[in-house]
């Protein structure tokens, strides 16, 4: 364990993954709430055209650069995704479903044309796909605090709005709160979630690391504000020992190895957690008690 | 035939093969399954290669299939536990299973073919080249298994058309008729998860998302009758799938990505231009709705307020902009066409209903 | 002294299909007000449009003489119940702590007033035992009640309830008339969604007819006779001449007025 403190590229990795798993943790609660767990997907995934597109106009391949093409093609396909369900009859699948394939797939039509480029500098651009912790370096570390910063101070100092906002709308607009503008600033956050993990758990998989811990964590507390603390342990809990297997295994990339530990974390979660788990049920069904005590 | 030609032609067997269940997908409101299927029938491979040893084996096919469909019943088990919504349970499985998938191929099939990078964008291009012998003849084995599941899903379409759509309006009525909606559910899956494996190889897991939805998506943009929008999704899928190919001969990138992007384009223009449904027939319709209704509305507000005491307010013209929120200009529209029309008459200040305006607005 | 709440020219259209035509409404104060009419006559959104949740397409609506906007602070609303999700992680006291955040300013935490208040909106509705409960645990009838206390502790002068007697169970149904006439008694002004025809004459003193326009609208006596509910259910009349023509004497008390 001493090598993680003195290791430069295991330090990196360990607090890149740590920050990513917190971050992603805590405001994937809301997208899980909000019933938009897949809007996470979309938008992720989305991210990819937008990374591409980012190296291809500025020639850079700066972390932050990177991440604010990633954050406009996600922000772009969110509102085309609106636009689509707002003026047809289709429905959230299909349009979700529509965006995340043609979004990707354009993504990965600019990412083979980047491959025949003779410039060497967009080697590192594939590891968007799955993630890879190795290659964090300090400067990545600001750029995701400095994105996750802001969005998790804010979502602290509107918390009671935001609270209300996400259990029910309407009561909210008839108090008079911008429930339209927090919404927009509900989809930001996301964004700025799924920007951070970008780089270690990739966009193909990233929408788990938003979705199972707050998914987890629910099932341990009926308390919002205990959930949501939770699923931010259990995003860091699993992102750390997914990137440290992942950093010191040979070549493993680092997106599966998180989402399959934050995966069996939930598991877990769904099957033991008090009252709600899948065990207790059978427990309390086995020695007859009724499902629960309501008057 | 050259190759060129066998890739267009394996690509317009897909797309087809794919947009059949993907009518069904759309309408039935789970075309983020595919999204799971279409990423969850690796892992099936994977464990089928592991088992076998064999790139080649059946059980690849049989254990991708099984895996596809094992995916929609982990959902509904998980999300019919009532712990988790239905819609985070896909969000759920399917990474879940993916890693799985991916880190197994890593770890013990790191040098077979299996690569990730085939994973998303399929080889189209390589099709050509891995060919088998059939009935003496030399044909790509992309073509021959694209043609086996089209044909697989023509038939099934054929034979169970009537159920199929049936439970997909009215899965209560298919029920009480005796056709089990859960059946018909698990039919579907298996060959949407058929397809998946069939398409995966060839063009990719994303690929098979853009044609199982977007040319259903388009095609249901157009028409309201299914015949219709099956036979449409087919010809855009086809459409999508050529002109692909041709971009990306063109500009020397990834099949896979430009057909996916051809669908998304093809998906903009309908929902742009589509004849009824498009956005600037939206515009259009609204426009001359907004004026059908305002005229309504005017009727209907004069004969409430006809003859109540403050008729000479409720009726002056003045009292349209203030009350019922008009433009000055719309307001003095509204009322020159009401007055053209033979609904009011101007009597002094005042708006009077005519009796052709008085029984517009009763039956309204 | 202004109406509690004066609805004037309210239309209200969805994708320019109109749900509510050219309704005009006068609730007066202290009483309680049903608004009654068939499936997708516009009731709820009549509720909606007055209280600024969507926006009509023409009209206005005044509560004690001002905008809405200008009267938040008076008005309380329960929405109908199945609108959110009874499963999200938060406790019955949580909930009705919400109904003080209007008073609250922008970044002022809920505090120890707030809990008191909603403490005692929970104590009128007989459920201060259930404070800490996840809202889920609750049934149907408890998490109505859930949602009147949040409006109580609002501390409005006007109420809007959407539907709140659907699907409760008799005990509560009798608790939640008497809140309604425990708020009138105080002078306060209630408006209620109803959907069960037998009982207006029962529990309210007004009502109010709609079916995309407003019918009729009035004291209890005087508009809720037949010929009224006709014209408002048209072909579905029969429906409530059967199953209320023996008990529910109001309707046909008045039909010549």
């Amino acid at each position: 364990m001493i090598e993680l403190l003195t290791d430069y590229t295991l330090r990196n990795v360990v607090l890149g993954a740590t920050l990513l798993g917190a971050i992603s943790g805590l405001l994937g609660c809301f997208a899980v709430l909000r019933r938009q767990a897949l809007l996470g997907d979309v938008m992720s995934h989305a991210a990819l055209p937008g990374i591409a597109l980012a190296f291809l106009l500025t020639g850079q391949r700066t972390t932050i650069t990177l991440l604010i093409g990633a954050a406009i093609a996600a922000l772009v396909a969110a509102l085309w995704l609106l636009a689509i369900t707002r003026t047809t009859r289709l429905k959230d699948d299909t349009a979700q479903a529509f965006i995340l394939a043609i979004f990707f797939g354009f993504g990965l039509v600019l990412l083979s044309h980047l491959q025949r480029h003779p410039n060497a500098a967009q080697a590192g651009l594939k590891s968007f796909l799955f993630g890879q912790a190795a290659a964090l370096i300090e400067r990545d570390l600001w750029a995701m605090l400095a994105i996750g910063g802001p969005a998790l101070a804010l979502t602290l100092l509107f918390w009671p709005q935001i609270k209300l906002i996400t259990f029910d709308p309407d009561f909210a607009r008839s108090l008079g709160l911008p429930v339209r503008q927090f919404e927009i600033l509900l989809t930001g956050v996301i964004v700025a979630a799924i920007v951070i993990g970008l780089q270690t758990v990739g966009v193909v998989l990233m929408s788990a690391m938003l979705i199972a811990p707050a998914v987890a964590a629910r099932q341990w507390t009926n308390r919002l504000e205990t959930m949501t603390l939770l699923a931010g342990g259990f995003g860091a809990l699993a992102a750390l020992i997914g990137a440290w297997i992942s950093a010191i295994g040979e070549g493993l990339a680092t997106g599966p190895v998180i989402v399959l530990t934050m995966s069996g974390l939930t598991v877990l979660s769904l099957l033991i957690a008090p009252e709600r788990g899948w065990l207790w049920r059978r427990l309390r069904l086995a020695r007859g008690w009724k499902p629960d005590d309501r008057v | 035939m050259n190759p060129q030609l066998e890739v267009q032609l394996i690509a317009v067997i897909i797309a087809a093969a794919c947009a059949l269940p993907g009518v069904f997908l759309v309408l039935r409101r789970m075309a983020m399954l595919s999204d799971a299927i279409s990423h969850t029938v690796l892992l099936g491979i994977v464990l089928a290669y592991l088992i076998s040893n064999s790139l080649s084996s059946p059980l690849l096919f049989v254990g991708a299939v099984a895996m596809g469909v094992i995916t929609v019943w982990l959902v509904e088990l998980i999300s019919g536990s009532g712990l988790v919504r239905e819609d985070a349970t896909i969000g759920l499985v399917f990474p879940a299973l993916f890693s799985l998938a991916v880190l197994l191929i890593s770890h013990y099939a790191g040098n077979i073919h299996l690569d990730t990078d085939s994973v998303l964008l399929g080889e189209l291009a390589f099709a050509p080249f891995d060919r088998i012998e059939l009935f003496g003849l030399d044909l790509p084995r992309a073509l021959v298994t694209g043609i086996s599941a089209l044909t697989l899903n023509t038939v099934l379409l054929f034979l169970f058309y009537k159920e199929l759509k049936l439970a997909t309006f009215d899965p209560a009525l298919a029920a009480t008729l005796g056709f089990t909606p859960t059946l018909i559910h698990y039919g579907l899956m298996t060959s949407v998860s058929l397809t998946a494996v069939t398409a995966f190889d060839a063009v990719g897991s994303i690929l098979v998302i853009a044609l199982m939805v977007a040319p259903p998506a388009t095609a249901y943009l157009l028409t309201d009758r299914l015949p219709r929008m099956i036979g449409l999704s087919v010809a855009i899928g086809a459409l999508a799938a050529i002109s692909g190919y041709w971009f990306a001969r063109l500009f020397d990138v990834s099949i896979a990505g430009t057909m996916a992007t051809m669908t998304g384009f093809g998906f903009l223009l309908s929902w742009l231009f589509a004849p009824r449904r498009g956005i600037v027939a939206q515009i259009w319709q609204h426009r001359a709705q907004r004026e059908r209704f305002a005229l309504q509305m005017l009727t209907m507000h004069l004969l409430n307020h006809e003859g109540t005491d403050n008729a000479s307010v409720e009726c002056h013209p003045r009292h349209l902009i203030e009350e019922l929120r008009w433009q000055p200009a719309f307001a003095r529209t509204i009322v020159r066409q009401a007055e053209q029309r033979g609904l009011v008459q101007r009597q002094g200040e005042l708006l009077r209903l005519t009796e052709q305006g008085r029984t517009l607005a009763r039956e309204l | 002294m202004f109406p509690a709440v004066e609805i004037e020219d309210l239309t209200v259209a969805y994708s320019n299909k109109p749900a509510l035509w050219d309704v005009d409404l006068r609730v007066p104060r202290g009483v309680l007000m049903a608004i009654v009419g068939p499936n997708g006559a516009g009731k709820t959104s009549l509720l909606k449009a007055t209280l600024g949740l969507i926006k009509p397409a023409a009209g206005s609506a005044r509560i004690l003489g001002r905008p809405y906007a200008q009267q938040r602070h008076l008005v309380a609303y329960v929405p109908q119940r199945n609108s959110v999700d009874w499963d999200f992680p938060t406790t019955v006291l949580d909930v009705v702590m919400m109904g003080r955040y209007g008073h609250l300013g922008w970044l002022r935490r809920p505090g120890r007033s707030e809990r008191e208040a909603a403490l005692a909106a929970l104590e009128q509705v007989h459920l201060a035992d259930f404070a800490h409960r996840q809202i889920g645990q609750l049934s149907g009838g408890q998490q109505q009640r859930v949602f009147l206390a949040r409006a109580l502790a609002q501390q409005a002068e006007v109420y809007f309830m959407d539907e709140p007697f659907q699907g409760v169970d008799a005990v509560t149904e009798r608790a939640i008339i008497n809140i309604l006439r425990d708020l009138r008694a105080a002078g306060k002004t209630v408006v209620v969604v109803h959907h069960d025809l037998q009982t207006v004459p029962e529990y309210f003193d007004q009502v109010a007819l709609i079916n995309v326009r407003c019918i009729a609208a009035g004291p209890v006596r005087e508009v809720f006779t037949e010929a009224n509910l006709r014209a408002t259910y048209g072909g579905r009349m029969n429906i409530f001449g059967n199953s209320a023509g023996g008990t529910a004497p109001a309707p046909s008390l008045a039909p010549g007025d």
